[in-house]
């Protein structure tokens, strides 16, 4: 947990000896926010203002709670507008959504074709279609080599930095 | 008369669950209210010709259940025990932790000669008054929204160092009383061989460790529980036998075990056993103690409290300082670590063997409840001292002051 892109947050772990653990994140803003998961399961999140000790606030989130809201700020139900690309990143992996646009190499072509993992080292995890009504619907979860991609979806995949730049090009159509 | 056995389990269960559920809508935690109720209930209970409190009596059922209790506290005390994580933190632990015990032990070996002159007393009031109690202070923390801020780290750290002081101590002391306090000489050897028979349980356990690693490598929780629950108890046994307290006992082998791939279950598994029969050992301290007792002691009771608050602060304040915390953080480490709570009254139990036996248990049971009340108000009012003290402190040279709101 110590050194990590320019972007990311910078967290702090710390072991609570009878209560759980403590990740403290430190803001762009200057605002941090301790975040503690308690041995018995509840999450508590606490708001600290720049240069405070003290917490100006807090909220309690039992698991079930937590790990629904979790989900949510990670961006798995609704990725926001602005952001044309969702970028997760967890150390080294990477994960992010990238549509297929009509003129892409990839549209029209399986994994199978691309030879994904092989020629860059990188995973589908998953398919998304968006349905007339404008809702998102999963395709495919962690779809096989004979899975054939169309344009208009998004497809979530993880891996290196690197290798994901690669691969986006090639489902923008940008330069490729 | 097993009907009368059955109705005095449920009445010393239907008390305690009813303290339970109190302290747990009022947020507070529950050992102070089940001393208190154990006094009130117990067969010393007050009652004259129109009541009678007495509503629970004294039987050997009670009594196992109560040092099922302790051995259980103990042992999941040493299974959350981890010597990794306490290196892992390193200087902060060791820092503060040592000025926080060392003044707070000579604190109370200070009070202790003051109230009796004499080495085993003394003795017993510093392992009474010098560690405090995590369970209060755990609670009083998530209650008061405090686990997030800088220095809780150091109130934890500070708890897990004095875990580790009290495990030493209380071996120490018992094997002090055991040779009945013939000498001081005798005391003390048999004390440093208390302590030689600690280090070779954590030192064999480490050979150990690994084989009880594979023998207790089973899916179900059955025979695992099963096969801890008599470790324990020969633990205990044995403990006893070679003139350890049994909880002791319980506690390496807590230590040991910890080391093993199976602490987390175990932890899982002990825990709701720890909170049926811990509640029953409070109760069931509570139930020795008679309140009529109190007078004499109260005076003591109050003066150690006293002394145990202020001397806390300082201790508290001069270990937050020195971890380099400043402004709110020291205040707020000094006013929180002031329950006692749990080892108090185990270092009280020690006291069998001495001249002052008889009036410890009401001491401990009247200081515990003092500071238990005393605690959660100092904590909540942490803002306001700091603003006292930041007003006293620009009395002084301007550095100080400086110092203070630093």
């Amino acid at each position: 947990m110590k050194q990590r892109g320019v972007k990311v947050a910078e967290i702090k772990e710390a072991e609570l000896p009878g209560l759980g653990k403590k990740y403290m994140v430190r803001l762009d803003s200057g605002e941090r926010f301790g975040i503690v998961i308690y041995d018995e399961g509840n999450r508590e999140l606490f708001f600290f203002g720049a240069d405070e000790d003290e917490p100006a606030c807090s909220v309690t989130f039992t698991d079930q709670e937590a790990r629904q809201v979790g989900s949510i700020i990670g961006g798995a139900f609704y990725q926001p507008k602005v952001l044309e690309k969702l970028e997760a990143a967890v150390a080294e992996l990477h994960i992010e959504w990238l549509k297929i646009s009509p003129n892409a190499e990839v549209a029209g072509k399986s994994i199978g074709d691309l030879a994904v993992r092989k020629k860059y080292g990188i995973t589908i995890v998953a398919v998304i279609e968006e349905t007339e009504k404008g809702k998102k619907r999963t395709a495919a979860i962690n779809p096989g080599p004979g899975y054939v991609f169309t344009p208009g979806q998004t497809i979530i995949v993880a891996g290196r930095r690197d290798a994901l730049e690669k691969f986006e090009r090639m489902v923008t159509g940008e330069g490729g | 008369m097993a009907n009368g056995l059955l109705l005095n389990f449920v009445l010393v269960f239907a008390i305690i669950s009813a303290a339970i559920l109190v302290a747990y809508r009022f947020r507070f935690c529950s050992i102070p209210l089940l001393i208190f109720l154990g006094v009130l209930f117990g067969p010393h209970a007050p009652h004259g010709t129109f009541f009678d409190f007495r509503l629970v009596k004294e039987t050997e059922s009670v009594a196992v259940l109560g040092q099922l209790g302790i051995l259980l506290l103990l042992f999941y005390l040493g299974l959350e025990f981890s010597a990794s994580k306490v290196i892992q933190r390193g200087t902060t632990i060791l820092k503060g932790g040592s000025i926080y015990v060392s003044l707070n032990f000579v604190r109370g070996l200070a009070l202790g000669w003051l109230f009796f002159r004499s080495w085993p007393e003394t003795l017993v009031v510093a392992g009474i008054t010098t560690v405090s109690s995590s369970a209060i202070i755990t609670k009083l923390l998530v209650e008061l929204k405090r686990t997030a801020n800088p220095e809780t780290e150091l109130i934890l750290g500070i708890m897990v160092f004095e875990d580790a002081f009290i495990a030493v101590y209380l071996s120490i002391l018992s094997g002090y009383f055991m040779t009945q306090g013939t000498s001081a000489a005798a005391g003390l050897v048999a004390g440093l061989a208390t302590l030689a028979f600690i280090v070779g349980i954590l030192y064999l356990g480490r050979f150990i460790g690994p084989f009880l690693d594979r023998c207790l490598n089973f899916r179900s929780g059955e025979p695992l529980i099963m096969v801890i629950f008599t470790l324990l108890l020969a633990m205990a046994w044995f403990a006893e036998e070679v003139g350890v307290t049994e909880a002791v006992g319980a506690l390496l082998l807590g230590l040991v075990l910890a080391e093993t791939s199976h602490a987390k279950r175990l932890i899982q598994l002990v825990t709701p056993l720890r909170d049926l029969f811990g509640a029953v050992f409070f109760f069931s301290f509570g139930m020795h103690v008679d309140y009529r007792q109190f007078a004499p002691v109260a005076s003591l009771a109050l003066v150690a409290a006293l002394a145990t608050v202020v001397g806390n602060f300082i201790a508290g304040w001069l270990s937050a300082w020195t971890c380099s915390y400043r402004g709110r953080a020291p205040v707020n480490v000094a006013c929180t670590i002031i329950a006692r709570g749990e080892f108090a009254i185990i270092a009280a139990g020690l006291a069998g063997t001495s001249a002052a036996a008889k009036i410890m248990p009401p001491l401990a049971a009247l200081y515990v409840l003092m500071l238990a009340f005393v605690n959660p108000v100092l904590a909540r009012r942490t803002r306001w001292i700091h603003g006292e003290l930041e007003k006293i402190g620009r009395f002084f040279p301007r550095k100080k002051a400086g110092s203070l709101s630093g």
